[in-house]
């Protein structure tokens, strides 16, 4: 596992006195007094011994209204040149922390969040505005106090009430009250917020309904003639409260609702919550072989399915249309595919903390092996199209460069770290389920421009067929009986069931993560003692910190740009909005 | 650890002189341009759901192909024992604590009204089974934590409505959907306990559907074949 030695923790007592140490079950956290938390973080960061020099993750736990203090903040750092990975913890005494942006420039978004979510202020930060809710919202709604309801205090009846006199009234639990909704004058003054100083005479808006987005973001830059001066980014307007929600339900209930967090790739946002269950089980390694072969397939099959998106939706903003009706053609196959196997196409839920639900289907393997051996001809087909265009090459090349410093300074992972010559792929550090016994290679890319994202992302689907290809060869050899659900030796003493009732997790903490398509996605679930809900899930998306390096890469550059750069860095809404 | 350089040679000259990027993508194109199409025209051609499709909601009524616990079930809840026909629901609410969404389900069971001597009295039966699939999410937890496979998927998916009272189904709504479907695709589902089939294929294997899928693979659709070394000729004759 990636995660720094007690050993070694341990020395950091030599140089700093007041900290503590702990170890859970493989993870490693170091408890810091906030007031030499900066000092600390900054050795662990420049000290050649350690090198913590990538930011994975910022967040914070809200330990209930009665403690005292109340927050405690949770840092995530990485070490590229070790692979290991570290949990610094500090205590948020009168709800304030120092920030972390002089430190780490990608922290700025995180910082907002918890700012946005639990009320922290961040001494030092440049500009601390909401990151989702608007700006008037007068709530921290991930606070232990807030209900899970929301507080209803706006009546909004029905489009059916109100225009054809439907009486909805007594039908199940409808309501016309409903939580709090911007105004466009609060949408304003979030906007203002925002960018309190604009050099250019407008400010240009681009979203938050616009196909080329991708999804509802709004973008604000401050032009200077076709330049972009600065840019700032409001999201929010898919937020969920996917957190929130997982604070509130059963352990396998809420894999639905990672389905719907990145809609695109939803196979992968299952497995990551599910690994991360299973670690904090202690049953990750005990899952049967068999249902993480089949896991493995599946999400490699859905890491095609949403590069295939990326590819045809990333060439149509770019005025090639075709592509998008190639990919689509493709796209359809592996849906079909995913259809017969899990009984649906786009929201899949078929893995479960333990395996999966269900054997694979009569035939599914001879589907796929069909599939695969087709797509490496059709991504050919693709890269005829597209690679040495002389369109394609002037509009992509030497656009929006990510620098390795960039990758570190701001936590980004997946294609877009590769890219940038940071062979960073947590299939090849951490190992979880097959990815250890499959043989395949990290596609890296050059100087970190959009040309090398997308060639990455080519590469990655030829890398991904060849680990389908292992996978299937492995699949044959099981019996029909083995397998795909975990059995615990004890039930009494651990109850674990496919449909999750009754189940319950222990006490402890665990950060997991999985290479997503768009990146790594973490979770972290915090449990102060066993339960049937957990106490703390944090999510730390890949898409989110990917579509922070937006307003510092697009700085400089012609506002043409923006749209290969959007698209390059492919970010879902669903997933950076929770 | 494998690591591969991507990138690509700059355009050489004779390339850029006679357009040769160009040339060759529109090769590409051209190649497809004789290529058959691969859409369905929906209304006039539908491609059946697959067997696990997870589509509206169905209540199985009794029909002989219980599991073997289904009648200590019914005991250990106190239901009247179902007859032929009548449905399997014992209302144990299984399925609503199975729910990322519980409040979806009205489930409420009530005593039966009959006098001390009758062999019923005491028992309760099934009253209210209501679904609002508005907030249904189509996972198929509650499909999965039913004791006497009662609620299940049926491959019914066209679910629009005008108005929200349309998506509130109750208990006699959702038997005439399991009915039909248990009609139409039981065999090719359960066996003969009400369990999923082993041979559950991947897709139906009829030939009208075989001929509709084929459009969307390219006039190349797979043949099926076991997925492991010991897994049977499927036998999907019935």
């Amino acid at each position: 596992m990636s995660w720094i030695s007690l050993e070694k923790a341990e020395k950091l007592k030599q140089k700093f006195e007041n900290i503590t140490v702990n170890e859970n079950n493989g993870y490693t956290t170091v408890e810091v007094p906030k007031e030499n938390l900066i000092s600390f973080l900054k050795f662990l960061k420049e000290d050649p011994e350690y090198q913590f020099k990538m930011f994975i993750d910022l967040t914070i736990i809200d330990h209930d209204v009665k403690s005292n203090p109340r927050f405690q903040g949770v840092i995530i750092l990485f070490s590229p040149e070790y692979k290991e990975r570290i949990i610094v913890k500090t205590w948020a005494t009168n709800e304030e922390l120092p920030t972390l942006t002089q430190i780490w420039p990608g922290a700025k978004w995180a910082e907002r969040e918890a700012y946005d979510m639990f009320g922290i202020k961040f001494e030092g930060h440049e500009n601390l505005v909401r990151m989702f809710m608007w700006e008037t919202y007068p709530y921290h709604p991930l606070r232990k106090d807030f209900p899970l309801k929301g507080y209803e205090e706006v009546e909004l009846p029905s489009l059916n009430e109100a225009e054809r006199g439907d009486q909805l009234e007594g039908l199940f639990n409808y309501s016309r009250m409903h939580t709090a909704i911007p105004t466009l004058e609060d949408l304003e003054i979030t906007q203002k917020a925002r960018m309190p100083k604009k050099s250019s005479q407008i400010v240009l808006n681009w979203g938050p309904l616009h196909p080329g987005t991708h999804g509802t973001i709004w973008f604000l830059f401050d032009l200077d003639g076709e330049y972009v001066q600065k840019c700032d980014i409001i999201i929010g307007q898919l937020h969920r409260g996917v957190e929130k929600i997982a604070e509130n339900i059963g352990y396998q209930q809420f894999i639905p609702y990672t389905d719907r967090m990145d809609y695109i790739a939803a196979i992968n946002e299952n497995h990551a919550y599910v690994v991360a269950a299973e670690k904090l089980m202690g049953i990750h390694e005990k899952v049967p072989e068999k249902a993480k072969w089949i896991r493995t397939m599946m999400a490699e099959l859905s890491r095609i399915n949403s590069h295939l998106l990326w590819l045809g939706t990333y060439a149509l903003d770019l005025g090639a249309l075709t592509m998008f009706l190639y990919t689509f053609r493709e796209r359809e196959k592996i849906m079909d595919i995913f259809e017969g196997i899990t009984g649906a196409r786009f929201t899949i839920n078929y893995f479960r903390i333990g395996g999966v639900f269900a054997d694979l289907p009569y035939g599914a393997l001879d589907a796929i092996e069909a599939f695969i051996k087709d797509l490496p001809e059709r991504i050919n087909d693709y890269e005829r199209l597209l690679t040495r265009n002389r369109i394609w090459v002037s509009r992509n090349k030497d656009v929006c460069i990510i620098t390795e410093e960039d990758v570190y300074d701001y936590g980004l992972t997946g294609a877009v770290a590769r890219a940038s010559g940071v062979p960073y792929d947590l299939r090849k550090i951490d190992k979880y389920d097959m990815y250890g016994e499959v043989d395949f290679d990290i596609p890296i890319g050059d100087t970190g421009d959009s040309y090398d994202r997308y060639l990455v992302r080519m590469e990655e689907m030829r890398q991904s067929v060849r680990i389908i290809q292992q996978c299937i060869e492995r699949l044959r050899k099981f019996s029909k009986n083995d397998p795909y659900f975990f059995e615990p030796e004890d039930p009494k003493k651990l109850k674990i069931s496919i449909d999750g009732r009754g189940m319950k997790l222990p006490q402890g903490e665990v950060y997991a993560s999985t290479d997503n398509p768009r990146g790594e996605l973490g979770f972290y679930i915090y449990n102060k003692k066993a339960g049937i809900k957990p106490y703390r899930v944090r999510i730390r998306s890949g898409a989110f910190y990917n579509l922070q390096v937006f307003t510092k890469a697009i700085v400089g550059r012609p506002i043409a740009d923006a749209i290969t750069l959007l698209s390059t860095l492919d970010p879902v809404v669903g997933e950076t909005d929770r | 650890m494998g690591i591969k350089k991507v990138g690509a040679k700059p355009q050489t000259l004779v390339e850029k002189i006679f357009f040769l990027d160009f040339m060759k993508g529109l090769s590409t194109t051209i190649k497809h341009l004789f290529k058959r199409t691969i859409t369905v025209t929906f209304p006039y051609e539908v491609l059946e759901p697959t067997i696990r499709f997870r589509g509206v909601h169905g209540l199985r009524n009794v029909d002989g192909t219980e599991s073997d616990d289904f009648m200590s079930w019914v005991k250990k809840l106190k239901i009247k024992p179902p007859e032929m026909g009548e449905t399997r629901c014992i209302a144990c609410k299984f399925c609503q604590a199975a729910c990322p969404v519980p409040e979806l389900f009205t489930i409420k069971a009530k005593k039966l009204d009959v006098p001390e001597d009758h062999p019923h009295h005491g028992l309760k039966v099934l009253d209210v089974f209501d679904m609002d699939l508005s907030k249904c999410m189509f996972c198929g937890l509650c499909t999965q934590a039913c004791p006497t496979d009662c609620i299940i998927h049926t491959d019914v998916y066209d679910l629009s409505a005008y108005t929200r009272r349309n998506w509130v189904l109750n208990k006699e709504m959702l038997s005439e959907i399991a009915d039909d479907f248990i009609a139409r695709r039981g065999k090719e589902k359960f066996d003969e306990k009400s369990r999923w089939r082993e041979d559950q294929t991947l897709w139906p294997l009829d030939e009208e559907d075989l001929r509709v899928r084929a459009k969307l693979w390219d006039g190349n659709i797979p043949q099926l074949g076991p997925n492991y070394l010991d897994q049977n000729q499927n036998n999907q004759s019935n």
